[in-house]
């Protein structure tokens, strides 16, 4: 090789990497040399580095450089002893994406394009969907524009991987020189080398996703400190102070409340330990945490948990909304996994595919469907049923008087598909968010729109009022999430950050946080006050289609489009145990009141229970086995061909449902 | 390449009107294309997702290629999903169904109904965890949820009851089905579609809601439709078929079906004309009883024993038709040789006497009932010989002392007589000179066969002879009458080797067993010859 070529190639080699202050001083030396390469002589001479310069040179021009690389790295990977062969497997997937990624940055799409199709079969399985859109990427200007490939691109991939595995690796791409294999893996991987023995091949979950830059600002983010305890004063506590719980009802359950003292107890005991986890939250509650439960070891398990102050003003509740709901909450049925809740459904009919939303008060009455013809629809379930009762013949003829024809209350005003609506604790509102980017408050009692809020710049794909109503949250396409609270048109918060569509929200009991799920398979949990983003959840292998927050606050569920509900500890933003069951999108879930069941609604036609009180029990003897059990699936109640939209837990522990019957497509 | 060819552009091109499209160009456009299309169909998914929908419609492009500010694309719009059809010949080529429509027929065309506006359904998914079985909710609990719940109580335990009283809803469908049913059995209009109806009876699954209504309308049927003979064998063919259906449990209604069972068997009149074959009527009812003590006797212990003192009952009531003595003695030899033994044998010398002078042509001048009187015969004869059948298989393995071809081959012929009688009998309804031949000469013969004592011999020749009328009253049965004739010249020879054999064999019985033997002695004392048709052709190369 010709002398000036080499550091022709060198030059360029420098500029390429972004190296450019060496670049100039290289320059500058071999300026200053008048052309002659004395300076250079040092790696003119030496033939080993002569040669690597040589592979370079030619890895440069060569695009099936790039097959022979990644197809000796695959069989060399898939050959190696069993024990390290799922931790050498794993780089194989950044390797390949980046392989690929690399030939369509140079312009070679065909070549690109076979590599991909030849090699893709290994990684289908578990990265189907990020294949499907990296599979349209075939011009170096979709690099730029698709955000999931820039996000690749940018971003180091972290690989937990075992001494021995990655000292097999080095030795491998050293002894054949694949400096190809070892430029991109030195490019996009990042090791995380731990001594010991390989982990076992089932717990990789989380090694495997690779979503950009998530995990280094994942793990930052997730150091944060939350407090995920209920409001103080909360109704519930007042409720335990006037005594109200020990009603008949309660008394008729003496057993259960045994249990649910040492089940108070043993919490206590967890929070203990979680504290010492997280010293910040130690100091902050621990203390007035174990000091309340001293206090109340003979109340509840809510009480037990602890307390922190709201950072919103909190809306005034009048005095007969309390009342009624503290009378609720005394009637409240005790749920657990022998005690079954009864689920009353809603069927709507008639739709004609035009259903994209349901949504139920709070205390059933009252059932609103957004439609795709950009009307919002109302019934009064408490009216019909009344209708039912009187004899329907004579009912009808009323109704139809009454309400020309129409027994709900149609409310019309946005321009687009209504892609939610959703009613205000008491009842009196509903919030609707459309394609036409605004969110619209209605009146139930006026039965007309109040206000119009603007704000996003896309599509509004669901709207959440607060536990306590007044503030509401919003997300959208814009890949935002926007808090509001009722008496403003400008949103008071944004949070941004999502790499995707937002696609569902929903509020924390304290109302200081929201949880969004986003079409980039991760659920981000947002403080209200300052709008940061607290917790990153990454796991769901799909879009996040619905979110439920457990009534203490400490749990988060999240179902996707695959049917898999997550179970979520906030404080330590892990995975209890996927829920699995379901074979279609889960459209919608929900805990009951005192949080030990959590229900689900999805597309495959069926609302399933889950136990979810002896998962959490069990999840200290869980850690300390570090098997990951499943919780139970306790039922399952198949619907008449009605996939279920909506699901909601009354006050009183009634479960309704709602959900459009689809006629099977003849 | 990609799935987007160039030719596809280069096509695309020319229908949008841009013929000069250089190959480079088409080559370069067609991956961008390709990214675009996945690019809208990922936000379109998007829509679908949020639009609650697992199935994409053309409202979904609109909704994607809304989000990226573009322009919808028009004449797709319809309420649901598209449906493509399949290139022939090509694999992965599809196209939609774009039919030419005359104007003019959708000028003229009737206005469409309106659409039905939406509308809420309430009812309730599950009651304290259990699914209620109504209408709304998915059919496949119907019929398990009341086990669930037993087990589920059990399992644990002390809980309240949460046993619901389900309401007894009957669905539309099996409505339909159950007047289909009853219509079709009541107007026995058309045989072979009840004949399907049977079957799908005796086959389906999911018709045990019906059991109650089937045993009423069977019970109502029966006791207001005696006179109507097809109705009655129609009702216990559905009878049979709901005992066939593998999926039906039967058992608790069992005691409301009896009653309409054994008056079909034992009834004084079922049918008023008189062609109606009331005996076969009978004969079916007796064997549906079998089949049902067969199958429910473990069970249901009673059930035997009742049904056999009501049989009885009938059978030794001398004030009874003889139509009902037929019934019970019909109805108790299907219920088993023992109770033949016991109850028919036990009393059949008496009723046999009971039961001569109505078999005798000349005093009973009634020629209904001697027939029937014949037919009673018959039916005794046939359940004893059946019984003593059943005893003798006992001695299979006797060793005879002169087992001689001939013999043998006399047997067989001789076993082929009973069907022929049963033919005769039959045939004799429609051809009733016959029946009188053999009522005219039967009796008359067997008059002295009845009065003479055990002796065998004399007994035999008498037999001899009466067969040759018998046999002469068929003379289209050529073998038979031949082998009467035939018969007659051999008869001595024989009837002295059958007379010592006889004794000999029937020492041996006694010696085994006094009681089958006394009763074959008996029998043959009160049958002759008629009886040994019964007896299996081993053991008759015995006897003979």
């Amino acid at each position: 090789m010709d002398p000036g070529q080499v550091d022709e190639f060198v030059m360029g080699y420098l500029k390429k990497k972004g190296f450019n202050s060496a670049a100039k001083h290289l320059q500058e030396s071999l300026h200053n040399n008048n052309g002659s390469t004395f300076s250079s002589n040092d790696y003119h001479n030496d033939p080993e580095l002569n040669k690597l310069i040589r592979s370079f040179s030619q890895s440069e021009n060569d695009p099936s450089r790039y097959r022979e690389g990644y197809s000796k790295l695959r069989s060399w990977g898939y050959n190696s002893l069993d024990l390290y062969k799922h931790e050498l497997v794993r780089v194989m997937y950044p390797v390949f994406i980046h392989c690929y990624m690399d030939l369509v940055g140079k312009g070679h799409t065909q070549e690109a394009r076979s590599f991909f199709n030849s090699f893709r079969k290994d990684h289908e399985m578990v990265h189907l969907r990020d294949l499907q859109k990296l599979g349209g990427v075939l011009a170096p200007s979709h690099l730029q524009e698709m955000e999931f490939a820039r996000s690749l691109r940018q971003s180091k991939v972290n690989i937990k991987i075992c001494q021995y595995s990655y000292d097999l690796l080095i030795q491998y791409l050293h002894r054949t020189e694949s400096t190809l294999m070892l430029g991109i893996i030195n490019e996009h991987i990042n090791f995380q080398v731990y001594s010991g023995q390989p982990n076992s091949a089932s717990d990789d979950t989380e090694a495997v996703t690779i979503v950009g830059s998530f995990h280094e600002t994942a793990d930052h983010v997730n150091q944060k400190e939350i407090h995920w305890g209920l409001l103080e004063d909360s109704l519930e506590d007042r409720l335990e102070k006037t005594g109200g719980l020990l009603s008949d009802s309660e008394k008729g359950q003496g057993e259960s409340k045994a249990g649910d003292m040492d089940d108070s107890k043993k919490r206590s005991a967890e929070i203990g330990k979680q504290g010492s986890s997280i010293k910040k939250l130690k100091k902050d509650k621990a203390g007035t945490a174990t000091a309340k439960v001293a206090r109340q070891e003979t109340s509840t398990v809510l009480s037990s948990m602890p307390r922190v102050k709201p950072e919103l003003a909190m809306p005034v509740m009048s005095a007969d909304v309390e009342e009624s709901i503290l009378e609720d909450l005394r009637n409240r049925v005790q749920l657990s996994s022998i005690a079954m809740p009864s689920v009353s459904f809603y069927t709507f009919v008639n739709t004609h595919n035009g259903l994209n939303s349901s949504s139920i008060s709070h205390d059933g009455s009252l059932v609103a469907g957004g439609f795709s013809d950009s009307s919002i629809k109302v019934w009064d379930m408490a009216k019909i049923g009344q209708a039912g009762s009187c004899g329907l013949q004579d009912e009808n003829n009323q109704t139809v008087g009454l309400n020309g024809r129409r027994n709900y209350t149609l409310l019309v005003g946005h321009s687009g598909p209504v892609y939610s609506a959703t009613f205000s604790p008491p009842g009196d509102y509903v919030l609707s968010s459309s394609a036409d980017t605004t969110i619209r408050l209605w009146s139930t009692k006026l039965n007309a729109n109040l206000v119009c809020y603007k704000g996003h710049n896309h599509t509004v794909w669901d709207a959440q009022f607060s536990p306590f109503g007044h503030y509401f949250a919003s997300c959208s396409h814009d890949r935002t999430a926007r808090i509001w609270s009722m008496d403003r048109m400008q949103p008071l918060r944004m949070m941004a950050g999502h790499l995707s569509d937002v696609d569902c929200v929903q509020w924390h009991p304290n109302c200081n946080y929201i949880a969004t799920g986003s079409s980039d398979k991760t659920v981000r949990l947002w403080d209200v006050q300052t709008g940061e983003c607290v917790r990153i959840f990454i796991g769901h292998r799909s879009m996040v289609l619905s979110l439920a927050m457990s009534p203490d606050g400490r749990y988060m569920a999240s179902g996707d489009e695959d049917g898999t509900i997550m179970m979520w500890d906030l404080s330590t933003a892990r995975c209890i145990t996927p829920l699995m069951g379901h074979n279609s999108c889960v459209w919608t879930l929900s805990y009951s009141g005192e949080g030990s069941l959590l229900a689900s609604g999805s597309a495959d036609c069926t609302v399933k229970l889950w136990d979810v009180s002896s998962s959490t029990k069990l999840t200290k003897a869980e850690e300390k086995n570090g098997n990951s059990n499943r919780l139970r699936s306790l039922r399952t109640f198949p619907t008449k061909s009605t996939p279920v939209h909506a699901l909601r837990f009354s006050r009183r522990n009634l479960l309704f449902a709602a959900g459009a019957i689809s006629k099977p497509s003849s | 390449m990609g799935i987007v060819p160039k030719e596809t552009i280069e096509v695309t091109a020319q229908s949008i009107g841009i013929t000069n499209l250089s190959p480079e160009a088409a080559l370069m456009l067609a991956p961008d294309v390709e990214y675009r299309v996945r690019e809208i169909m990922q936000e379109a998914i998007k829509c679908m997702r949020h639009s609650k929908r697992t199935t994409l419609t053309a409202s979904d492009v609109d909704g994607a290629l809304n989000l990226r500010s573009l322009e919808p694309s028009y004449g797709f719009a319809s309420g649901g999903p598209f449906r493509f059809r399949k290139a022939i010949g090509h694999q992965d080529l599809f196209y939609t169904d774009d039919r030419e429509v005359d104007f003019k027929d959708v000028i003229e065309a009737p206005l469409p109904k309106a659409p039905l506006d939406s509308e809420v359904v309430c009812h309730w998914l599950a009651i304290e965890g259990v699914q209620p079985a109504i209408p709304e909710n998915a059919p496949l609990e119907v019929i398990r949820a009341p086990a669930e719940n037993k087990i589920y109580e059990q399992k644990d335990g002390p809980l309240i009851d949460v046993r619901l009283p389900v309401k007894h809803v009957l669905s539309r469908e099996l409505q339909l089905y159950f007047q289909k049913i009853a219509e079709l059995t009541v107007s026995k209009s058309s045989p072979a579609l009840f004949k399907k109806a049977l079957v799908s009876l005796a086959s389906d699954s999911g018709l045990h809601p019906l059991v109650p209504y089937f045993t009423n309308f069977i019970a109502d049927e029966v006791s207001r439709g005696l006179n109507d003979f097809l109705l009655l064998f129609n009702l216990m063919h559905v009878v049979r078929s709901l005992l066939q259906n593998p999926h039906i449990h039967i058992e608790p209604y069992l005691h409301q079906l009896m009653p309409s069972i054994v008056t079909c068997l034992v009834s004084r009149k079922l049918g008023n004309r008189f062609a109606d074959n009331h005996w076969e009527l009978r004969d079916f009812t007796a064997n549906l009883v079998s089949l049902i003590c067969k199958r429910f006797g473990n069970t249901y212990i009673t059930l035997q024993s009742r049904l056999t003192k009501t049989l009885v009952n009938a059978f030794l009531d001398p004030k009874k038709a003889l139509t009902q003595h037929y019934g019970a003695i019909q109805g108790l030899s299907a219920l088993g040789h023992t109770v033949v033994r016991l109850l028919i044998l036990s009393n059949l010398e008496p009723y046999l006497c009971l039961l001569e002078p109505e078999l005798d042509a000349e005093k009973q001048k009634n020629q209904m009932k001697s027939y029937e009187a014949w037919r009673v015969y018959g039916a005794l004869l046939r359940a004893a010989g059946l019984c003593i059948h059943d005893r003798l298989k006992v001695f299979l393995n006797l060793p005879s002392p002169s087992p001689s071809f001939l013999h043998k081959g006399k047997g067989k012929i001789i076993n082929a007589e009973p069907r022929k009688r049963k033919l005769s009998a039959d045939s004799s309804e429609k051809q009733p000179p016959h029946k009188r031949l053999i009522t005219t000469d039967g009796p008359d013969v067997l008059r002295p066969q009845d009065r003479t004592g055990p002796a065998p011999m004399h007994v035999d020749k008498l037999i001899g002879n009466y067969n040759l009328p018998q046999n002469s009253a068929q003379p289209s049965s050529s073998e038979q009458a031949s082998d009467g004739e035939s018969r007659n010249g051999k008869e001595k020879e024989r009837g002295k080797s059958r007379a010592i054999s006889m004794k000999a064999i029937l020492g041996q019985i006694w010696k085994d067993d006094l009681d089958s033997g006394r009763l074959l002695v008996k029998l043959q004392q009160l049958y002759g010859d008629r009886i040994l048709p019964f007896i299996p052709s081993t053991e008759m190369s015995v006897f003979l």
